[in-house]
């Protein structure tokens, strides 16, 4: 095997990788971590039996399926809620900015789990909210809003002042400078970190089991107990997850290839 | 020459990864464990007075004693290993703990992955409701719009999924967050042993009452790995002697004293 086939050249960052390579390259990087796995998992003392969980598989797929749902709903009204709060931040009515600043510092500098336990026992009661899985996208969905506020915000910002200028300048209101000049450039920054945000988002929906809603991990833990077999248990969780995952994931990496053309 | 000295750095590196892993991983667990003079106790330090912490976070309780006066018995170092209910069989049969003394019930499903040994203590499920609840029996909150509250990998679980309609369950995996789904009135009820739900009952006298009553009656016992049976003669010859010296008397003595006396007054034969 020659070199060549494993380095780029000195031309390195311009040079389009083949097909060819690029596939051989993978396929090595692949085996490597497969090896680790492989060899990791047969020294375990007690080898991997899935019979006992083959009897659950319906649980695993309405747990999958309760997984999807909530975290759709919660990803279009964290953006929503995002977008909201990222705008507030910039508002002219201060105690409107100061709310948003409050909320967003509040949300990201505390756990998830303290926030699901407080907002179902404490403040969802006290605003007669009964059903957990409301409760449940609610405190996801406001958990995320932050990180997306602050995603949308920056996104904003990189947008030139000079820019907000022109536009009245030419005599856009404050409106047509946000819908015609500002979005269409600060979505270009965002879109690939809030791709990576959603990932987030999917995977932190697994924190409601903590308040018994029947979602994909929550259902993991139940089988672990009825079976006593906790890798076997949990191994199909992670595949769950990356089936949800890996396609944002690849989506965001693409989306950067993309916005960076355009620029 | 820059490119082959790196080529040369990443095939070193991977290899003596792959070294590192073969070394470390080729002592098997399970025989390591058994030769040892120190006995790993796995136990959920999250039931007390049972199995808990002191304020310094020093396990104590009966359970902890129990292991203790154990280690006494045969000459061993005691050390325990504070482990997760759902985690206890897994743990065991991994040879990441020896024994599992943690309130376990010994039920049939769990003794096809793990041994038992003889009972030391009995007691049962009974029910936590909700004080404005006006169920008197498990089946009465098996309806629709009713929520019955189970901790994670408890008997009362098991109990719950085999009754119980699953959608009709709220599984939690803190005792403290079931008692609070019952006070809250989120559950109507909440299947857990007749101690505990004394105890909660009890404590919150104006948000819940208590059926204690068993309607499944249940043994605890030490948890052993399958074909230990030197470890699990040698159990069974402690818990023996450890009854006719009078030891459970005294941890009754020592930290049950108000259930003993209250179960007595309601009639409910206490267990020990």
């Amino acid at each position: 095997m020659s070199l060549s086939k494993i380095f780029l050249g000195p031309e390195r960052e311009k040079a389009v990788i083949p097909w060819s390579l690029k596939a051989f390259n993978f396929a090595v990087a692949f085996a490597l971590v497969a090896f680790v796995f492989y060899f990791s998992f047969h020294q375990l003392a007690s080898p991997l039996g899935w019979e006992p969980i083959a009897k659950y598989h319906s649980m695993y797929l309405q747990g999958w399926l309760t997984t999807i749902w909530i975290s759709v709903i919660s990803l279009v009204l964290s953006t929503v809620i995002g977008l909201f709060f990222a705008l507030a931040r910039r508002s002219r009515l201060l105690p409107l900015r100061y709310f948003s600043s409050i909320y967003i510092e509040l949300v990201r500098g505390t756990p998830l789990l303290v926030q699901i336990l407080i907002f179902f026992y404490v403040i969802a009661p006290a605003f007669q909210v009964e059903n957990r899985y409301v409760v449940g996208i609610l405190v996801l969905c406001f958990f995320e809003g932050a990180y997306i506020a602050e995603i949308i915000r920056a996104g904003i910002e990189a947008v030139g002042q000079s820019q907000f200028e022109s536009a009245r300048a030419v005599g856009f209101t404050r409106a047509q400078t946000y819908r015609y000049v500002i979005f269409p450039q600060a979505l270009r920054q965002s879109l690939p970190p809030m791709a990576g945000q959603f990932v987030s988002l999917i995977k932190d929906s697994s924190l409601l089991s903590i308040i018994a809603i029947n979602e994909f991990t929550q259902n993991a833990k139940q089988v672990n107990s009825y079976t006593f077999s906790t890798l076997e248990s949990y191994i199909p969780l992670a595949i769950g997850y990356l089936i949800l995952t890996l396609p944002i994931s690849l989506w965001s990496r693409w989306l950067e290839k993309r916005m960076k053309y355009e620029t | 020459m820059k490119n082959s000295l790196c080529a040369f750095a990443i095939a070193f590196g991977v290899l003596s990864c792959a070294f590192a892993a073969f070394a470390m991983t080729t002592t098997n667990p399970v025989r390591a464990a058994d030769t040892k003079d120190t006995l790993t106790v796995g136990m959920e330090l999250k039931y007390p007075p049972f199995e808990m912490t002191d304020e310094k976070g020093n396990p104590t309780g009966i359970s902890v004693d129990m292991a203790n006066a154990l280690g006494k018995f045969l000459g061993k170092k005691i050390v325990i290993q504070n482990t997760p209910l759902d985690g206890l069989i897994p743990s065991l049969k991994s040879g990441k703990i020896d024994l599992i003394i943690s309130s376990m019930t010994s039920t049939p499903e769990r003794a096809q992955s793990i041994d038992f040994s003889n009972p030391y203590l009995k007691t049962g499920l009974c029910l936590l409701l909700r004080k404005k609840s006006n169920a008197q029996t498990l089946s009465d909150l098996n309806v629709a719009g009713r929520f019955v509250a189970v901790k994670q990998g408890t008997t009362g679980q098991l109990y719950a999924t085999r009754n119980i309609k699953q959608e009709r369950l709220l599984v939690l995996d803190d005792e403290a967050a079931c008692v609070l789904e019952v006070i809250q009135g989120k559950a109507d009820g909440f299947i857990y042993d007749q101690m505990s739900v004394y105890k909660h009952w009890k404590r919150h006298p104006d948000t819940t009452r208590a059926i204690l009553k068993p309607f499944q009656e249940e043994s605890w016992a030490v948890g052993i790995r399958k074909g230990n049976k030197e470890l699990l003669d040698n159990v069974n010859a402690f818990l023996k002697d450890f009854r006719a010296k009078g030891g459970f008397d005294e941890l009754g003595e020592k930290y049950l004293k108000e259930q003993k006396d209250a179960f007595k007054q309601l009639e409910i034969p206490f267990y020990f």
